[in-house]
This record gives structure tokens, C-alpha cells and sequence, in this order.
């Protein structure tokens, strides 16, 4: 039914188009831009596609691991630009091909969205504009001989050059498309006084921006139209309100051949500037006031509007930014919550096909490399629950500093992760376990690769539990809860780092018995843990919430570091050999590690 | 009917290995143990020695840790090598 429909629509959609394109020519230039746009955006992240994981992605990284920093970047670029859409535009693809995080990217946004408004200044001041689309022809040119060169980075570089010239080349089609509207907008028509006024004025921004897809064209309209007095000054005011929302469109649009993080930043834009929109329509007359202050404060003249709307600007878009810097973590949620993302490539199964059922070895081979793929995926989802990257978890940094830069809580739905890809992977694996003919040898191995495969999923549960009193507690004013939750956040960030270096040894290494090292580091470290508790509460530093807390959550932690070491013994040589049978018999149990630790304990209390 | 001897042998070897199913997982149990010890036993002079040149001391805790591990998964193994060899006695 859906493919039949399916079939019907496009072909549909692509008639009505060319019925369009016939009708109207101008209609024909807005289509076109927008799919040159578009076009512009595959163009632009297949570009940066290449720079992942490599110079652009740590130097990313690096200026944007900080809110201030994500804000400074943005600010920068779009000063630079003189505009925050194509920031925007860029942030998405970047945000697209997984070079940074949403909180980054919203920082960048945010950031953006300060720097564009030296645009008003310099409109407003001295009457520049800086048009930038003029270099949207040699950029294609450029783009297309580098994409022609061997060298990846090369390449790269030619289609971010090229997506950059067409982004540009569409705007410039979608402007011209619009101009035969935009000759009609006769604003004196529409003058009204109150609150209406400020209404329709601000739709009349959003509606004057989306055509122009400018918000410094509509800028440049209110100068015009403000300084020959065709609209009051609190109507312009609005204008302006409109136009900082009409220009999340470019966004917008951008997201649209973007994966669900890219559509979340849009949305989370949108959400941004409504929000300020709203709150400045609410608050107009204070604000005018605000105004009115800082322009005598910094010598402008009473009747100087056009410099008072470049402050009004400004104005708007930092306190925005000031308001919304905090509430980021809400608004992460809200918007993964509304984005949820579908089942897609990389939820399914890339190593287990019909062919290698025939052939036991290799069939098992297939479940080890996709299980060993479940796991790296579950590590990254584990970080992010715990507010941290997994590349510097398993960088040679030195931990504390890791835990440390990342001290602020960041939100994360691990569920949606867990129901769209993990769990899906593990059915699938689960699936092909139970279509394998075994004897007796092989459903021995394909019996630890399930349990490995159940122990990823209990992990991630616990994380998820762990998390929600975790964001909470690590950036905390009381500093002892902060402490402890940073330590249980370093303490599984330590095993999986200590994991990677026991998966990364040869393989005539003794891997299995490596485990019982951090076995052994668990129990001492859970037996701490209580010591420490009970001072905690009894010198009254937490409160009973507090430690009932903790108390639940260094058992989750217990839990996943547990978990994450049966994953490894599991799924480490899960082949059948002399040497990995033995490894298995001679491995410690707990009770074993327990009696090395009261030994260890008996040295001590000795010396 | 007549067998060469290059056949002969294999077929002898065949059924001897047939004969002695119990005795041979024994043996491979055993190669196996032997390994993995031999490879312990190495792991923990490793270990004494990176311990000796340690300067920081919670790395060196770490390190003393894992030797006290190493030498009990010896013990183990030496345990269950021992008991294993009796039971092939037998």
C-alpha cells in the first residue's frame, strides 16, 4: 500500500510542479533555488564527511568543547560571514556527518545569531553591506578542480567550496524568484497603532524575510522605510522581532536534506527565536525603554532610530542568547523528544547475511565482528549518558582533566538510542543465533556472544538510570554529591579505557585474565565507596535525598562496570581453544577476588 | 586386499584416537593450562618489573593490584593443572 502510494505522489508532486513551471517563471527561479540550495548542502557535507576524525574535526572539537567557546565561534563566523543562516547552514552539516554535538552546535547558533547583528551596525552606521554571494562563481570553480585531485583532503575541500558556491547561487535564485512579490510590499499600508501593530508588523517581517532570505535585506528595508518616516518606531521594532524569526527559514530549509540532529538544530532555532520573539513582543515597552538608555549612554541622538534599532538588535539577540544559554539542556529535550529518530542505516546488522549461515566458523566470525560493533556503538552511547566524549575517554589524557573539562550536565535520550539502534542490532543478532545449526562446541561460543550481547543491553539500562540523577548532581553547588558523581563518572570512563587497552593487546596475550585486574578494582573501589558514604552522611555534608541517591547509583555503577567486564569476557576469544578454555577455568570469581582483596587488605593493615 | 603402509599407520592413529577420546581431551586440557601458566608466569615477572621502576605511587598500587591477581590465577591454575594430571593418573 505505502510503495503504491508512493509511486502515485512523486510522480504527482513532479506534475503539478512542471505545471507550475509553465504557469508561472518566477515560480520556476524559487523552485530551482531551493533545489540548488539543496544540492549545495549534499555538496557541503560530503565535503566535511571527509574531514572526520581528522584535523577540522579535532580543531572542531577544540573550539567548541566550552559553551563560551561554541559562542565565540559562532560569534566570530557569522561577524565574518555577515550571516547567521549560513552559520547555521554550515552547523547543521557539521552537526550532520556526527563532527560535533547538539549542544556544541546550538552553541554555535546561539553565537551566531549575536554576531550577525554587526550587520545593523555596519547597515545602520555607515550604510555597508557585505555581499559575499558575489564569490559563489569562483567557488564553483575552484570547488570542481579540487574535486578533481587524488588527495581526500583535496576533494574535501573542493565540495565544501562547491556546496558554499551553490548555497549561495541558490539564495541568489530564490531572491530573484521573490523580487516580483517583494516590489508589492507597500509597508504604509499596513501601519497600524498597539499591539496589533506590532503584530502584524512582526508577521509582516517573518513573511518579508523568508522572500528576501535575508534578514539584512529587511533590515535594510525598515532603515529605508524608518528614515522616511513610511513606519513608526515601534513598528519597525517589530519588523525587526519578524525578521530574526523569518531567518531561521534558511535553517529550515537546510535541515531538510539533513539527518535528525540537523532537523533538531533547526527546530531548536526556531524554537530560540520564537521564544525571544515572543518574550520582546510581551516586553516591547520596557525594552524600548532599555533602548532608549544605553542609546543616550553610548551619545546617540533622540530621533537617531536607524543606530537605535542596530541597538534594539543587538539587544534582542543577546538577551535571547542570555535567556536561552541556560535553559539548553530543556531545550535539547524537548527537541529530541519531538525528533525522534527512525531505525536507519546503521541499525542494521553489517556483518550477519544469509550466505555465512551455511558456514559455522563463518557465521560466528560474523556474530563476533557484529557484536564487537554493538559494543563500540554502546561505548559511545555510554559517554554520552555520562556527559562525556568517547575519544578523549580513550585518549591518553589524563582522566581527571577529561571529567573536569566536561563538567557540565548535558542531556542525552538514551532511549531512543537503545529502541532504534542497539536493541534492533541485538534482535537481529539474537534472530540469527537461533536460525545457526550448532553442535555442541559451537552453541558454547554462540551461547557467550548472546550473553555478551544481553550484557550490553543491561549496560545501557543502567546508564540510563544512572544519568537521571547524574545531570542533577555533577555540576551541583553542594561540592561533596558533585565529587562522588564525578567519581563514578571517572571510574567507568577508567574501565573502559583499561577495556580498550585488554581488547587492543594481541592476541596471545592472556586477555580473559586481564579482566580480573579490574574485577578486583570494582569490589575494592564499591567497599570505598561505602566508607566514604557513611562519613558523608554522618558529618552532614549530603542530605538523606542525596545519599539514597548515591547509594542507588554506585550499585548501577557496580552494575555497569560489572556488565561491561562480561561483555569483554564473553565476547574476548569467545572462539573455542585449549588456551581460551583455560583461560575461562583458571578466570577468578567473586569470591576469589574477594579473598586476594582481604589478603591485600591483611598487607596493609600490617605495615 | 592389500594396504600400504603410510595407509595403515593413518588408520591405526585413527582408531587409536578413537579409542583414546577421554585421554586426548585430557592432554589438549592440559597443553592448554600449561600455556596459559607459562604465559602467567611471565606476566608476573613483567609485572615485578615495571613495579621496580614505577615512581608514581597510585600507578604502582595499580601494578601491585594486578600481581597479587596474576599470582592467584597461578595458584589456580597450578591447583586445577595438578588435579587434572591425577585424574590422568588414574
Amino acid at each position: 500500500m505505502r510503495n503504491t502510494l508512493r509511486k502515485v505522489i512523486l510522480p504527482s508532486i513532479m506534475l503539478i510542479l512542471a505545471y507550475g513551471f509553465w504557469v508561472s517563471p518566477d515560480f520556476k527561479e524559487i523552485s530551482a533555488g531551493v533545489a540548488i540550495f539543496l544540492f549545495g548542502m549534499l555538496a557541503l557535507e560530503e565535503g566535511f564527511r571527509a574531514f572526520t576524525g581528522g584535523v577540522l574535526e579535532k580543531i572542531l572539537k577544540k573550539s567548541t568543547n566550552k559553551m563560551w567557546k561554541s559562542l565565540t565561534f559562532g560569534f566570530t563566523a557569522a561577524t565574518v560571514m555577515q550571516s547567521s543562516s549560513l552559520v547555521s547552514v554550515i552547523t547543521i552539516s557539521f552537526l550532520s556527518v556526527g563532527m560535533i554535538g547538539l549542544v556544541e552546535g546550538l552553541g554555535i547558533v546561539f553565537g551566531a545569531n549575536v554576531g550577525t547583528t554587526t550587520g545593523a551596525w555596519l547597515i545602520a552606521g555607515f550604510g555597508l553591506k557585505v555581499k559575499i554571494s558575489a564569490y559563489a562563481m569562483p567557488m564553483l570553480v575552484f570547488g570542481v578542480m579540487l574535486i578533481f585531485q587524488k588527495s581526500k583532503s583535496m576533494k574535501g575541500v573542493g565540495y565544501i567550496l562547491v556546496g558554499l558556491g551553490f548555497l549561495f547561487f541558490g539564495i541568489h535564485h530564490m531572491k530573484e524568484g521573490f523580487e516580483a512579490f517583494q516590489n508589492s510590499l507597500d509597508l504604509t499600508a499596513y501601519a497600524m497603532e498597539g499591539m496589533a501593530g506590532i503584530l502584524v508588523f512582526t508577521l509582516i517581517g517573518i513573511i518579508a524575510t523568508i522572500i528576501m532570505q535575508s534578514s539584512h535585506a529587511t533590515l535594510v528595508l525598515i532603515i529605508t522605510a524608518l528614515s522616511v518616516q513610511q513606519i513608526t518606531y515601534d513598528n519597525a521594532l517589530a519588523l525587526a522581532i519578524g525578521a530574526n524569526v523569518g531567518t531561521t527559514i534558511t535553517a529550515v530549509l537546510g535541515a531538510l536534506s539533513s539527518n535528525v540532529v540537523g532537523k533538531r538544530l533547526a527546530l531548536a532555532d526556531v524554537l530560540f527565536k520564537v521564544c525571544a520573539g515572543i518574550l520582546f513582543i510581551l516586553f516591547m515597552q520596557p525594552m524600548m525603554g532599555l533602548v532608549d538608555g544605553i542609546s543616550s549612554v553610548i551619545g546617540l541622538a533622540d530621533d537617531d532610530y536607524t543606530m537605535k534599532l542596530a541597538v534594539f538588535h543587538t539587544i534582542f539577540n543577546v538577551a535571547g542568547v542570555i535567556i536561552m544559554v541556560p535553559l539548553i539542556n530543556p531545550l535539547i529535550g524537548l527537541v529530541t523528544r519531538l525528533f525522534k529518530s527512525e531505525p536507519d542505516i546503521h541499525a542494521q546488522p553489517m556483518y550477519l547475511n544469509e550466505a555465512s549461515l551455511e558456514f559455522g566458523d563463518t557465521a560466528l566470525e560474523a556474530l563476533r565482528k557484529e557484536t564487537a560493533r554493538i559494543y563500540e556503538k554502546a561505548i559511545g552511547v555510554i559517554a554520552k549518558g555520562l556527559s562525556l566524549d568517547k575519544q578523549e575517554i580513550l585518549s591518553d589524557a589524563k582522566l581527571k582533566q577529561v571529567i573536569k573539562a566536561h563538567d557540565k550536565a548535558v542531556e542525552y535520550d538514551i532511549d531512543d538510542v537503545y529502541e532504534h539502534e542497539i536493541k534492533s542490532l541485538c534482535s537481529a543478532i539474537l534472530d540469527y543465533t537461533n536460525r545457526l545449526s550448532t553442535d555442541e562446541a559451537t552453541s558454547r561460543q554462540v551461547s557467550r556472544i548472546r550473553l555478551a550481547n544481553q550484557s550490553i543491553l543491561i549496560t545501557l539500562k543502567d546508564v540510563k538510570h544512572l544519568q537521571k540523577n547524574m545531570l542533577l548532581y555533577i555540576d551541583s553547588e553542594n561540592p561533596h554529591i558533585s565529587a562522588e558523581y564525578n567519581r563514578l563518572r571517572q571510574r567507568i570512563a577508567k574501565v573502559i579505557r583499561r577495556l580498550e587497552n585488554i581488547r587492543s593487546q594481541e592476541i596471545t596475550a592472556t586477555s580473559i585474565l586481564s579482566l580480573d585486574a579490574l574485577k578486583l578494582t570494582l569490589e575494592k573501589n564499591m567497599s570505598l565507596l561505602h566508607g566514604r558514604l557513611d562519613e558523608l552522611i554522618r558529618e552532614g555534608h549530603i542530605s538523606a535525598d542525596m545519599a539514597i541517591s548515591l547509594m542507588n547509583d554506585s550499585n548501577y555503577t557496580y552494575s555497569i562496570i560489572n556488565s561491561l567486564i562480561q561483555i569483554n569476557h564473553n565476547h574476548l576469544k569467545s572462539e573455542e581453544g585449549s588456551e581460551t578454555e583455560a583461560e575461562h577455568l583458571i578466570a577468578l570469581n567473586r569470591e576469589e577476588i574477594n579473598s586476594v582483596l582481604s589478603d591485600e587488605r591483611e598487607v596493609v593493615e600490617r605495615r | 586386499m592389500k594396504f600400504d603402509n603410510a595407509l595403515k599407520k593413518k588408520l591405526l592413529k585413527k582408531l587409536k584416537s578413537y579409542m583414546n577420546a577421554e585421554a586426548e581431551q585430557l592432554q589438549q586440557e592440559d597443553d592448554g593450562l600449561s600455556k596459559v601458566l607459562k604465559k602467567l608466569k611471565k606476566k608476573e615477572k613483567h609485572l615485578k618489573a615495571l613495579i621496580a621502576a614505577e615512581r608514581d605511587k597510585d600507578e604502582r598500587e595499580m601494578l601491585e593490584q594486578e600481581l597479587n591477581v596474576v599470582h592467584s590465577q597461578r595458584k589456580k591454575g597450578i591447583t586445577l593443572l595438578s588435579s587434572l594430571r591425577k585424574k590422568g593418573d588414574k
